[in-house]
């Protein structure tokens, strides 16, 4: 049998699949509407819920954080985590590399309890603060991992023929590493830093054990309040920060598509020129 | 390398962006630094407005974050790391946190108000003198039950095992609650320490599984709101919520007794602000504040002053508001120590296991 990607059965269980994906996500948004006040029954339209959001400044501010947090902690982990992964491709000895990996793989699979736990001990323990540092720091540490997993295949995909090139062409290191190690991994670096936001963003384990202070995320308040069932309001927020987040992904795949093309082009003017015979 | 550039810089930016949205709200709301007070309660346990209007009141900035459960407000203030001004815990953590030595002892001179307090919630078991705690609100463990959907009226503990409930009752996911319901049923105290009839009262609560659609917590009241079981137990400010939303609803406090809950308000020895959260105290005890925070909450407030300023028809509601007769019927939670708690919740493990 050939497998092809558009055959119809695979574009009904594609089909299926999404509208199992999105379906709970447009419930949700649907209800965001309601003027009832519960999720039980629609009795009608309105943007009170919408309006309520807004006015409330300390659920504003603790987006405001969660967003803020995410930014910085996927930032910090993609730089130590491009690193890292550059470290672990140039290990010479095969063991030491595997025990790396292993050990990158470890806190990728362990559970968040453990390493919210954990890093709650670790911070108490040198008598940190908990608040906006200790969250963004825990967060650093569960997305390094990520970031790691995401680059290392781009390194592995690069040839090393283009480093020895520039080497022997006499560039330093420097030069390589931003003239041609960078650039060769750059798709790996962003969906790198693209997960580890994700993650940071709507983790709740890790977070709920290192908060305090009046600091809080998202994750951790809505959690706090589900124990009163979860008001519209909380519908209204989450069907701003899909939309949101819709947009991210839909100006990052414009950015893609808009490289893309120029990057076409350029290639068509030189072929252009070259069979014109024009010389420059 | 350019594009990387590119990426680090606009993620600086829109950092910046944050961080000045940040300070503005700060700003707006007049946070300064020493004048905050970091109150530390159950998510949605008191009315938003009157945060705003104790900030207008005393010029205190209230930063307020909230908890789920006892257990993780306790790791959250023992731990350390943390500065809360305030907390809520129920009363046998309070007991457990007093021995701990985490709280801060209350003088008494500076708190104004407390006689507003009804008598019969002061002076308790847990914290004999209010040396350490001040009521905030109390309740009840009852049934809750659809009179569309139930014809038996259930009027104590024993009718929960009555065959006309087959595969109807949702159970409250707690170990003392349901131990509790197996001890009363059968005459005894909610804190007996007695090995033997602990055994006995988890079998007869084996027997009870037939009618056990499930046994989960916040959920009961979306469920019975919306009809999907007809009887349940559960907390009196949860059933109030839900008498509230399906007219089809009653909560019932059973003739045998029932468990008699307190959550207080405590300042943890850890607090920066004390002068804030006397404050913060002495506000939540004047009776007109209690009275719109009762309203809006839905569980029972124990400050009688408080009681005559609320729509009479709350007060007057047996459901929520007994009469001292079966007050006096009522058992509060004496903290057991780790050993006894270790058995009620083996115990009750073993009902939750129990297939028949």
């Amino acid at each position: 049998m050939k497998l092809t990607s558009n055959s119809k059965g695979n574009n009904i269980f594609l089909f299926i699949i999404f509208v199992i994906l999105y379906l709970p996500i447009f419930y949700l948004i649907f209800y965001s509407f309601n003027a009832g006040g519960t999720m039980n029954q629609f009795t009608g339209f309105t943007w009170e819920h919408y309006q309520a959001v807004f006015e409330d400044t300390r659920l504003i501010g603790i987006v405001l954080n969660t967003l803020l947090v995410a930014m910085l902690a996927a930032l910090l982990a993609t730089f130590i985590g491009t690193f890292g992964a550059i470290y672990i491709y140039y290990v010479k000895k095969k063991q030491n590399k595997k025990l790396l990996l292993s050990l990158n793989s470890i806190l990728m699979v362990s559970p968040d309890v453990i390493i919210g736990a954990s890093l709650l001990i670790l911070f108490t323990l040198i008598g940190f603060n908990l608040g906006f540092v200790s969250v963004l720091l825990s967060h650093v540490a569960f997305s390094i991992p990520i970031v790691v997993l995401m680059v290392l295949p781009r390194l592995y995909e690069m040839k090393d023929s283009m480093i020895q090139a520039a080497e022997d062409l006499g560039a330093n290191s420097w030069q390589v590493i931003s003239r041609i190690l960078l650039p060769s991994i750059t798709p790996g670096i962003l969906s790198g830093f693209f997960m580890a936001f994700t993650y940071s963003l709507d983790d709740f384990v890790v977070t709920f054990f290192v908060t305090g202070n009046g600091f809080s995320t998202l994750a951790v308040e809505i959690y706090s309040r589900a124990r009163r069932g979860v008001s519209l309001e909380i519908n209204a927020l989450s069907a701003l920060m899909f939309i949101f987040t819709l947009a991210l992904v839909l100006g990052y795949n414009g950015i893609q598509i808009y490289g893309q093309k120029r990057r076409e082009k350029a290639a068509k003017t030189v072929h252009f020129i070259e069979s014109e015979g024009i010389s420059l | 390398m350019r594009k990387l550039l590119i990426g680090i810089l606009s993620v600086l930016a829109f950092s910046l962006l944050l961080v000045s949205g940040i300070d503005y709200l700060n700003h707006a709301q007049g946070f300064t630094g020493d004048n905050t007070l970091t109150v530390y309660n159950w998510g949605d346990y008191i009315d938003p407005s009157l945060l705003k209007e104790f900030e207008e009141e005393t010029g205190y900035k209230i930063s307020y974050e909230t908890f789920d459960s006892n257990e993780a407000m306790y790791t959250k203030i023992n731990q350390g790391g943390t500065s809360y001004d305030i907390a809520v815990p129920s009363e046998y953590m309070i007991s457990r946190m007093i021995e701990e030595n985490m709280l801060r002892e209350l003088d008494h001179s500076q708190i104004k108000g407390l006689e507003h307090i009804n008598p019969r919630f002061l002076d308790l078991s847990f914290d004999r003198g209010n040396d350490y705690s001040i009521p905030y609100f109390w309740g009840t463990l009852g049934i809750i039950y659809n009179d569309k959907m139930i014809e038996d009226i259930p009027t104590s503990w024993n009718d929960l095992w009555d065959d006309s409930y087959r595969n109807e009752l949702m159970l409250i996911d707690g170990a003392r609650e349901v131990m509790g319901i197996g001890l009363q049923s059968e005459g005894y105290s909610l804190n007996l320490k007695n090995k033997q009839i602990l055994v006995e009262i988890a079998a007869k609560l084996k027997e009870m599984t037939p009618n056990v659609k499930a046994i989960i917590a916040d959920e009961i009241k979306m469920y019975m709101i919306q009809e999907e079981a007809s009887i349940a137990v559960s907390f009196s400010g949860e059933a109030s919520e839900m008498v509230w939303e399906n007219e089809n609803l009653h909560y019932v406090i059973p003739e045998e007794g029932t468990n008699l809950w307190f959550d207080n308000i405590v300042i943890p020895k850890t607090a920066k602000n004390v002068e804030g959260a006397y404050a913060f105290i002495n506000f939540l005890l004047e009776p007109e504040n209690a009275a719109i925070n009762a309203e809006y909450v839905g569980y029972s407030t124990p400050n009688d002053a408080a009681k005559e300023l609320m729509d009479p028809e709350i007060i007057a509601d047996p459901q929520f508001y007994p009469s001292d007769a079966a007050i006096e019927n009522m058992e509060v939670y004496e903290n057991l120590g780790p050993e006894w708690l270790g058995l009620y919740n083996d115990l009750f493990l073993e009902v939750k296991m129990y297939r028949n």
